[in-house]
């Protein structure tokens, strides 16, 4: 095979990219070498400094590879496999940071930047934890460095995928053939999903979440490894609230971006990857407290040690699931593969050895408490509740791993000899969010009321006796308000059944629970309000999803299925609304207005009326849910919702339905064609009965009124001015079926009525007959002076003066021109006057005309010769016929092309989840500026 | 202490032994048939034969054909708008149970290729 000698490629970025990662690669290795070092000579400080200087050249060189693909990507150059699979001619500047980590190369790296970050911080802040921690890090650097290092071994084995491949080498296609293929290929593109600004900051928010996940786990490994079993708990009380804090605000960010531009109505489907995203973020709470707990009283260190490791390895897990493509029949956000199975696979193999390694090796050093915890002290409860913490994710995380349960099931298989396996396999739950509800909901109503009564508590059970009546009024206070507070929500909220009025107790609990303590302990300090900010979000949140999620409406439900008169399949929750037809639904008077396409997107008006029994206006908005099209603006690419948003309650609406000629330019053929259309030939004015309508042709035009009609330079445009009217003579619409002849194709533009199913067309023979060739004509010539009437077979011809103005469509001035139009007016045989505008101009010296063409009468005239001195004007005029007829097709059985489908969600009390979430973070936040305070 | 771990374990086996009763199996038509019961069928659209959906009729009404992993071919009926692309559709996976003769679905999942990668869309309906 000859080696081609390709035009216009940029090899250099690639080849440096590559040298780029392999220095990371290196430099982490030398890091973790060097700050290893450091932990057992802690005298030396040229191991550190080492590990310093490995550590900013391994920075530096993904810093680097980022910069140089981000160059790639901005400079479209697409040799690169990956700026063609994620960027394009027309992709705005502003989603170029979502095409970079739209791939699974490009969120590595948004990962490993996180880290390197951080890092940087560890080096700045964490003094004597800085060798054992940063060794940590880097050892997870080099594990992540090498999933993007698109290195063979023995031809077949790679590890990790380059982001720097290029196109010609990932893929076969006789297109590199061509030595000039980069002139020929155009990028993909930006999924058109991801093209809105959640897809920019959402991964970087979630992204930063996972990689702050990393740092307790070092410090946590750290102490193992060291033997210092107490002195870390303190330095990484901050790294975890801010993991906590981070990570919940990256999940809460995908939640919302649900919610606005999915189509599936909420903000939580417990889709796998949502699940996995979730499960280590609980795993860290349960860390985070009992880190509180061991800081306090000495207990349960081994237990918080776990839960730190654990945390992070569900986070490499979670990262498995979701790139392995393992997941790919049960979850709506399944990326590609890339083959990197036995990596990932890897990856948490040798943290979960390190791990128990450690664990096992250090047990008999890692001091025990050996008194028993008290009912009556807050560790005992917030020990309980890390356990109800765990619960609920090992319940989550059991559901969502059947694929890889049936992935074992499989691999067993093979290795026992036993072939398909699938019998074995076994499916997601068929209704996940009935499932995950019914157990969550148990965990919920234990942490709220854990969350309330335990901040109550001391540690250690301290002055218990003396504390014990002070204790006993509060609770009892909080639960007497809470019943109370349950009861009020309970006038909003429907409760469907009695475990959730035992979960709106709780969550009502737990938040006046809360706030008794905001107000009478932490006493308006805000950094003692941490905890109470925490725990009393999280139960107004749990009242926002029941609100929300029980009472959640279906505002656009199929109104039979209401009245109970179709028994079965007529169930539905999308609305069939025309153009103008308001339709009642759930209270409201419902109307698609009006649509507008604005660039790519048809953005739909939708008003919704409220009235009240006398009449009155009591609610009235409009949403405008939209439909993306693709770049050539043939087919929908997506649909958008759009949400009215009130305090204490959301509309969500959603475009779920097009009629078919509008979701795809080649439906408009499909169904045209399949159509019965009969042929009329009409003649301007007169009528033909078609079923119980009646067509006539008023007119035909050098032109058009169809409103779908777009002038381009050129166009050579015929239409018809039909009027259609029903049998009763009540109604009467105009429709414009229309011809044009675009750079030499023919374009037909059919118009209908669809409120009659009557569609219009014009065959394109009409050209021919009515617009023929001028070969074909003969033309007479007729001498006329300004002001005089003369008679042409049955034409009355007035030649009125000439205008100096130019209408003339087909005419482009050019300077030097002398130009002007006859204005002539024809009277025929009806009594109906036309006007006739022949253009006459001089070129360079040349005469030269441009013809008037008269369509209703078949009249083509020329304006040849002007004679100033007789003041003559010759014109010269041709007819194919006296009556020339328009070939006119009539189809009666057009479907409707003037609807929407439209699914209409009423959320109530929305906002309290909303609310509620933000305020649980915010404690986590608060948390976290106290500490840093103090140091 | 050890008493309250115990007992903590305990209702921790008891509510996995619950959750493992909802995991589903995938079936084929024939099985969800003889079952009596509701299950997921994987299978592909059958695009040789017809589709049904007219928005004006009735816009949660959508029927296609579809062929499961033993190669029978079943109408499925989904009380839902038919689906965007729903003919690019290269694996479906119907969540759903018989009605007599007829495959209703509440929900189907189905992997649309595009140029867009291996994408998703889950369908549901009337949930």
């Amino acid at each position: 095979m000859q080696d081609i000698q390709y035009i216009g490629e940029h090899l250099l970025p690639g080849r440096l990219g590559h040298f780029l990662i392999l220095t990371a690669f290196v430099t982490a290795l030398l890091a973790i070498l060097a700050f290893r070092k450091k932990v057992t000579h802690p005298d030396d400080a040229s191991w550190l400094r080492l590990g310093r200087i490995a550590w900013g050249i391994h920075s530096f060189s993904i810093l680097a590879v980022i910069g140089l693909i981000f160059y790639i990507m901005v400079s479209q150059m697409y040799e690169y496999q990956y700026a063609w699979d994620h960027v394009s001619a027309d992709l705005p500047m502003k989603y170029i940071f979502s095409a970079f980590w739209e791939g699974q190369e490009g969120s590595f790296l948004l990962w490993m930047f996180w880290h390197v970050v951080l890092g940087s911080v560890v080096v700045l802040t964490a003094k004597r934890w800085e060798p054992g921690v940063m060794t940590w890090l880097s050892m997870i650097q080099l594990v992540l460095v090498s999933m993007i290092a698109g290195v063979y071994f023995a031809d077949d084995f790679r590890m990790g995928s380059s982001p720097f491949l290029l196109l010609r080498d990932t893929m076969q296609a006789p297109i590199f053939n061509n030595p000039n293929y980069l002139s020929l290929i155009e990028g993909n593109g930006l999924n058109p999903l991801l093209q809105n600004y959640w897809m920019t900051i959402h991964p970087p928010t979630l992204f930063l979440g996972f990689a702050s996940v990393t740092i307790p786990f070092c410090f946590a490994m750290t102490g193992l490894w060291e033997k210092e079993h107490t002195a870390w708990l303190k330095p990484v009380m901050p790294w975890t609230l801010f993991s906590a804090g981070i990570l919940g605000l990256g999940i809460l960010m995908g939640g919302a971006w649900a919610y606005e531009a999915l189509s599936f109505g909420g903000y939580w489907a417990w889709d796998p990857v949502e699940n996995m995203s979730l499960v280590p973020w609980i795993v860290l709470l349960a860390a985070l407290h009992g880190n509180f707990i061991a800081r306090h009283t000495g207990l349960s260190i081994r237990t918080t040690y776990i839960f730190y490791i654990l945390s992070f390895l569900l986070v490499v897990y979670s990262t498995f699931l979701t790139r392995s493509g393992i997941l790919g029949e049960e979850s709506v956000h399944a990326f590609t593969e890339m083959g990197l199975e036995w990596q990932l696979v890897g990856f948490i193999f040798l943290f979960l050895l390190s791990g128990i390694y450690f664990l096992v090796s250090r047990n008999k050093s890692i001091p025990v408490v050996l008194k028993e915890e008290q009912i009556q002290s807050r560790e005992f409860w917030m020990f309980v509740g890390s356990m109800v913490l765990m619960f609920s994710a090992i319940l989550i995380t059991f559901s969502t791993s059947i694929p890889v349960w049936n992935k074992l099931v499989d691999v067993y298989g093979s290795l026992m000899g036993k072939g398909d396996m699938t019998p074995y396999h076994k499916a997601m739950p068929l209704d996940p969010i009935d499932h995950h509800n019914r157990f969550q909901l148990w965990n919920a109503v234990l942490l709220s009321i854990i969350s309330g009564v335990g901040l109550l508590l001391r540690f250690g059970a301290m002055g218990w006796a003396e504390y014990k009546p002070r204790f006993l009024k509060h609770v009892g206070t909080s639960v007497v308000l809470g019943l109370g507070v349950a009861y009020l929500f309970s006038l909003w909220i429907e409760l469907p059944s009695w475990q959730y009025i035992v979960l709106l107790i709780a969550a009502s609990f737990g938040i006046v629970s809360n706030i008794n303590y905001m107000i009478n302990f932490a006493k308006g300090r805000l950094t003692s309000m941490a905890a109470a900010f925490a725990h009393g979000g999280f139960a107004l949140m749990l009242v926002g999803i029941m609100v929300s999620g029980l009472n959640k409406r279906t505002l656009s439900e199929n109104r039979f299925a209401q009245e109970g008169l179709a028994e079965g399949l007529d169930v539905g929750n999308n609305a069939f609304l025309i153009k103008d037809l308001p339709m009642y639904m759930n209270n409201y008077w419902v109307t698609y207005k009006s649509d507008t396409l604005e660039g790519l997107t048809r953005k739909y008006e939708v008003e919704f009326v409220k009235v009240n029994e006398s009449g009155d206006t009591v609610e009235h908005f409009t949403t405008h849910p939209n439909i993306l099209y693709d770049r050539e603006l043939t087919k929908v690419a997506t649909a958008n919702p759009n949400t009215k948003r009130y305090l204490d309650r959301d509309v969500f609406t959603f475009i779920s339905g097009l009629p078919p000629e509008q979701q795809d330019r080649a439906n408009l053929e499909k169904i045209d064609s399949s159509l019965d259309y009969k042929l009329h030939f009409l003649a301007p004015g007169m009528t033909r009965k078609v079923g119980s309508y009646n067509i006539r042709l008023d007119s035909i035009l050098l032109g058009t009124n169809h409103r779908e009609y777009d002038r381009e330079e050129d166009d050579l445009v015929l239409s018809g001015i039909v009027t259609v009217t029903d049998s009763a003579g009540t109604r009467s619409e105009k429709i414009y079926p229309t011809l044009i002849v675009r750079k030499g194709l023919l374009y037909s533009l059919t118009d209908q009525v669809n409120d009659f199913n009557i569609r219009g067309r014009l065959k394109a023979s009409a050209l021919d007959s009515l617009f023929p060739m001028d070969d074909k004509l003969a033309y007479e010539p007729l001498v006329i002076k300004s002001g005089e009437t003369k008679t042409w077979n049955d034409l009355a011809l007035t030649l009125q003066g000439i205008d100096k103005t130019i209408d003339h469509p087909n005419y482009r001035s050019m300077e030097g021109d002398i130009a002007i139009q006859a204005v002539v007016s024809i009277k025929g045989k009806d009594n109906k006057t036309h006007i006739a505008r022949p253009l006459y101009f001089i070129r360079d010296g040349s005469p030269l005309n441009m013809k008037a063409y008269v369509p209703d009468i078949g009249l083509h005239m020329k304006l040849e010769r002007i004679d100033p001195e007789k003041e003559e004007f010759h014109l010269y005029l041709a007819r194919l016929s006296d009556t020339p007829l328009l070939p006119l097709e009539i189809a009666q059985d057009a479907p409707r092309n003037d609807y929407i489908v439209l699914e209409a969600i009423l959320f109530p009390g929305i906002n309290l989840f909303w609310a509620g979430s933000l305020i649980m973070l915010m404690g986590m936040f608060i948390g976290l500026y106290k500490r840093l305070r103090k140091t | 202490m050890p008493i309250l771990i115990l007992a903590l374990m305990a209702a921790g086996v008891i509510m996995l032994i619950s959750a493992s009763k909802d995991m589903s199996t995938y079936s084929t038509f024939s099985q969800v048939k003889r079952s009596g019961e509701t299950s997921k069928v994987v299978g592909v659209l059958a695009k040789d034969k017809p589709m049904y959906y007219n928005a004006e009729e009735n816009p949660n009404l959508f029927r296609f054909y579809m062929t499961d992993q033993q190669g029978e071919v079943h109408e499925v009926t989904l009380q839902a708008p038919k689906p965007q692309d729903f003919e690019l559709s290269e694996q479906v996976v119907a969540t759903g149970s018989f009605v007599g003769d007829e495959f209703v679905a509440s929900s189907i999942l189905m992997k649309c290729p595009s140029k867009y990668k291996n994408e998703e869309v889950l369908v549901r309906s009337n949930m």
